[in-house]
């Protein structure tokens, strides 16, 4: 659970600015699949938080968005399970290497191509209502109709990240 | 939609958006893997994913069996109709709201209970 009370071992999340929360730098928290299998665990706070509309994330996630959390490599351990990869071309141009677990099929992670350094989890997996909120929205020119985000969460009509030149 | 915490893992994004098609109306091409699960109601629920891809493609419910689900991300088309009911809101996450005129549940909505409740009994005849 966050821990929102100001002291001296505090430290705020670097590029997570959650408003109004103060997080333990060493934040443990588990994703895991729907079966229970597949576990990974994530040190700290996510580099940043994100709903995504792109048909991608609509059919993987079978909902109208995905949201992740994105985290650096190293954060980030196998706490239990193995995963199949499923690896795809993405919208912005580069590709991205889903993991799921092949007893009951959730993703729990997935590596961006673009973003090297990173892990992106799937925000469900942690199954925690309180877990910080996304701050931005990729791809809302997909979104849903009947769908309203909040405004604090920046939308932007495709990627935010531009994808990283090719050699 | 369900906010359900198994609908979050297995979805991945903070809740599930469904819709349910009446049986004979749903026809399956491809391969599909099972995943039985019981849910809080005691009943099987029957998804069934994509064995390449993960994505589940549609699921059965005991309480429920004249309807399949289907994950509605899968059409992937933004204009489809929105959902009428939403159980399990104690779970919702904060910054998702719940558009106006959505059937609000704390949990399962009494359709699905009763049809929970008649699907143990048969299942305890048979």
């Amino acid at each position: 659970m966050p821990v929102s009370a100001p002291g001296a071992d505090f430290l705020r999340s670097g590029l997570h600015a959650s408003a109004n929360r103060i997080q333990l730098r060493d934040m443990l928290r588990e994703a895991a699949c729907q079966c229970g299998r597949l576990v990974i665990r994530c040190s700290g706070e996510p580099a940043g938080i994100s709903v995504c509309h792109c048909l991608d994330c609509q059919r993987r996630t079978g909902s109208v968005f995905g949201v992740a959390a994105f985290f650096a490599k190293e954060q980030v351990t196998i706490a239990a399970g193995s995963s199949t990869a499923f690896k795809r071309g993405a919208d912005s141009g580069s590709s991205v290497t889903l993991h799921f677990c092949g007893t009951c099929g959730s993703t729990v992670w997935w590596q961006p191509e673009r973003l090297p350094a990173m892990v992106g989890v799937a925000v469900g997996a942690f199954a925690d209502p309180d877990f910080p909120a996304p701050l931005q929205a990729t791809w809302d020119k997909r979104q849903h109709r009947w769908l309203h985000l909040p405004d604090e969460i920046v939308s932007y009509p495709q990627s935010a990240v531009r994808a990283a030149p090719r050699d | 939609m369900c906010f359900c915490k198994d609908c979050q893992r297995r979805t991945g994004s903070s809740g599930s958006v469904h819709a349910y098609y009446p049986e004979a109306a749903a026809t399956v091409d491809g391969n599909v893997k099972l995943y039985s699960q019981p849910g809080d109601t005691g009943c099987l629920v029957n998804f069934h994913f994509c064995p390449d891809c993960g994505s589940t493609i549609f699921w059965t419910v005991e309480a429920t069996p004249e309807q399949v689900g289907v994950p509605v991300g899968l059409f992937a088309d933004p204009t489809f109709p929105p959902p009428t009911n939403a159980p399990f809101v104690p779970h919702k996450y904060p910054w998702f709201s719940v558009p106006e005129g959505v059937r609000q549940n704390e949990g399962h909505s009494e359709k699905f209970l009763a049809g929970a409740a008649a699907a143990l009994v048969q299942r305890r005849i048979k």
